[in-house]
């Protein structure tokens, strides 16, 4: 499974994902490399998207390991049925010609695979997504270490089990706690950071069809001011756009206004100390200000 | 297509070697997996485009965010194009030789009886880089020196050591203004540089890595939300409840046998009592002395940010007497008010210091804050009346707690200079922190 770098970005196009030069080049060195790709950036780029759309291009199946606090090896590599295993112990106690062997019992089919043990098994080369994984604890952090250097897993009852294929590791951090720099040093590294408003536009554009081209411009403008306002709790994700514009589209608007902001802003702002803010710092006047001032700048053909 | 060419003088593993090594110079941790995935990662690309040579070795080699603005001026720095390395090397031999001609005209002005003051190229090239009036001024001081009354040869020590006085305060002065200067620069560059993103963009890139005190007042609400974004972030380590693993406390053998009812009372699944956690108790000591003026509003901003979060919050200023703040954090009051409040409060705010007497209040009258889950934050330059005093105290309180973090404004090229600084660093962790970025890089996992 190779893939060249125009036919990459070529994918990525396909699957309306808009991404930089810099951006598509990295992911092509981590799939050249067969290194794992570590991505971080703010909530709501398109760090988890990345993995999704890769498994789409590359056509293949995506396995994904939600991180969080408390996650250990049960839960992300293997885990043996228990339960299977007595029931196999009970049913043999009442035959005495066959006894049950202890290699028996701890054998692949009373094994449970879980994401890891499933990537490294997998047939086919799959995209493996470790997502948020400055959720997890340190020491879970240190155990992926065998996985994404050596693409091995060692489990004691069976042994070593090396992949058969390499996967495509995609690793996404928040950004919350510093990873260690044993886990950084296995993976290539990609920042992610909000997009420009002529992306942001070609991104509505591609996921949201039906908006109108000035609204799509006036949406991105919005949202890229109101991330630059440092004071929010929470700047709005690009699939919080999308919302926004989907919904507007359903309203049957192509023009934004002030009031319009205001009276949709729950789509975007996602906290109510956010949505004060808004009322009392920026507010509808500020909101058509921007919006007049954007629609003499005549930007909005470089996002066509 | 092979990298290597040892027929060429300079061919790119030598550069690319070079070029990690200044980086690591810096800080980054650039490892030899790191080099090595470079030179793979390069042998994919089309070496000939410059953004795919730059975008290739900034996904190898760089793993942070914030070294990314560094990366990039390292880079167009020392990947320039030969016309432009021609220019830099010009400008270099030029510099060279002025710098031998000033250094030999610095000699010859610097005598005391026709013969020459025993003075270093570094104090030479600190008087030749002084203004005209200064070094007038300086030399008229030598020159009545030298013809004052019953002045003899023999004077001459006496002579120098005054004016490697002056030198080594004119130089301390000047390397001040100059490191500032430099961060209004990288700030500048950054802001020109700043994307459209509203994540960490090149503005706030630049502003985490000024000098606090150089952060001019136009910029003060941005580094402000910057420093609210770092404490919140802290704060989200302070309340992660991180578990070791699942044995990591006693055997619970209720829940053991409750868990194996299931088996038919055989016990396949033990289960452990979890480790009891201390709850950790965070004592901030600010340093309101004039020396310390704004970087203590910075402390104070910081400890807002944490107030939200964690609850065992202790914060006392000081700069001659000790002064309890944690009330006024409790009543949870907004960032403005709490800053008029600490003013208020502190009549010392601006003054001098004295951390010895500040500490033994601290020891007698809030002995129950002192104890083995207290972490304590110094903010403070150590800039302090009789040292010793303060040394002893400090040793003491650090038998009481759990640990000092002692964070100092001052930059790290200037420590030597203070007596105090080495003292104190002999008895509790010192970290330089004069910039927003290093305060992420001291206090992340060591909370």
């Amino acid at each position: 499974m190779t893939i060249s770098l125009p036919e990459l970005k070529q994918g990525f196009n396909d699957a309306g994902y808009i991404c930089n030069e810099n951006t598509a080049l990295t992911v092509y060195l981590s799939l050249e490399l067969k290194k794992p790709l570590l991505i971080e950036g703010a909530p709501g780029v398109g760090k988890t998207e990345m993995g999704k759309v890769l498994a789409s291009i590359l056509d293949t199946e995506l396995i994904r390991l939600q991180c969080y606090e408390g996650l250990d090896e049960t839960k992300a590599l293997y885990e043996w049925n228990y339960q299977r295993q007595l029931l196999r112990i009970q049913m043999n106690r009442n035959l005495e010609q066959e006894q049950v062997k202890e290699d028996d019992l701890f054998s692949a089919q009373y094994l449970m695979e879980r994401p890891l043990l499933k990537a490294i098994q997998a047939e086919e080369r799959p995209v493996l997504l470790i997502d948020e994984v400055d959720k997890c604890d340190p020491e879970f952090e240190a155990f992926l270490f065998e996985v994404l250097s050596d693409f091995q897993v060692s489990i004691p009852e069976l042994g070593t089990i090396r992949a058969k294929n390499i996967p495509v590791v995609v690793l996404t951090s928040n950004n919350e706690r510093e990873l260690s720099d044993g886990l950084k040093r296995r993976c290539l590294y990609l920042y992610l950071d909000f997009p420009s408003v002529e992306d942001e536009v070609r991104i509505i554009k591609a996921k949201v069809p039906a908006t109108a081209d000035l609204l799509a411009w006036e949406t991105a403008r919005i949202v890229a001011q109101l991330r630059q306002h440092g004071d929010l709790r929470k700047k709005p994700s690009i699939a919080e756009t999308l919302d926004w514009a989907r919904a507007l589209v359903a309203l049957n608007r192509n023009r934004l206004n002030g009031k319009l902001v205001s009276d949709t802003l729950n789509l975007v702002l996602k906290t109510r100390a956010d949505q004060a803010f808004f009322k009392h710092e920026i507010g509808t006047e500020e909101i058509d200000r921007i919006l007049k001032q954007g629609s003499s700048g005549g930007d909005i053909s470089q996002c066509r | 297509m092979p990298l290597i060419d040892k027929h060429q003088d300079n061919y790119l593993e030598e550069n690319l070697i070079t070029f990690a090594s200044l980086l690591r110079e810096e800080g980054l941790p650039v490892s030899t997996t790191e080099m090595t995935d470079a030179m793979q990662a390069l042998q994919k690309i089309d070496l000939f485009s410059r953004e795919d040579f730059k975008n290739t070795l900034q996904a190898t080699l760089v793993k942070n965010y914030r070294d990314r603005l560094f990366f990039d001026r390292l880079f167009e720095y020392f990947f320039a194009s030969p016309q432009q390395q021609s220019r830099d090397f010009e400008k270099a031999v030029s510099y060279k030789r002025k710098y031998k001609q000033s250094i030999d005209q610095a000699a010859s002005e610097m005598t005391f009886k026709g013969e020459r003051l025993q003075l270093t190229n570094a104090e030479l090239s600190q008087y030749s880089s002084m203004s005209q009036e200064q070094r007038e001024r300086l030399k008229d001081f030598m020159h009545k020196t030298e013809t004052g009354v019953n002045v003899e040869p023999r004077f001459r020590p006496l002579l120098e050591s005054v004016v490697k006085s002056h030198l080594r305060y004119c130089r301390l002065k000047s390397s001040y203004e100059q490191t500032n200067s430099s961060r209004s620069k990288v700030q500048d560059e950054g802001k020109a540089a700043g994307g459209s993103g509203a994540g960490v963009g090149g503005a706030d890139a630049a502003l985490v890595e000024m000098d606090i005190q150089a952060i001019k007042t136009a910029d003060l609400p941005e580094a402000e939300q910057l420093l609210q974004k770092l404490s919140r972030k802290l704060a989200v380590q302070i309340l992660r409840r991180h578990r070791t693993g699942p044995r990591s406390g006693p055997l619970d053998l209720r829940r053991s046998l409750r868990d194996n009812m299931r088996y038919g009372g055989s016990i396949f699944n033990l289960k452990y009592k979890p480790r009891r956690r201390l709850r950790q108790q965070i004592l901030l000591l600010c340093d309101v002395s004039a020396s310390m003026k704004q970087y203590s509003t910075f402390a104070i901003h910081f400890l807002h940010g944490l107030r939200e979060a964690v609850r065992n919050l202790s914060c006392f200023s000081f700069s001659d007497n000790l002064e309890n703040m944690t009330p006024e954090l409790k009543s949870r009051p907004g960032l403005k008010h709490l800053l008029d409040l600490v003013i208020r409060r502190n009549q010392a705010w601006g003054g001098g210091t004295n951390l010895g007497f500040s500490l033994q209040e601290l020891m007698e009258k809030y002995p129950d804050l002192l104890n083995r889950k207290t972490s304590i934050i110094v903010v403070s330059d150590t800039k302090t009346i009789s040292v010793d005093y303060a040394l002893k105290e400090l040793n003491k309180l650090n038998d009481r707690v759990k640990r000092i973090i002692w964070l100092n404004p001052m930059p790290k090229e200037q420590w030597p200079d203070y007596r105090s600084i080495g003292l104190i660093a002999e008895v509790v962790e010192m970290w330089p922190c004069n910039t927003i970025n290093q305060l992420e890089e001291v206090l992340t996992g060591r909370l």
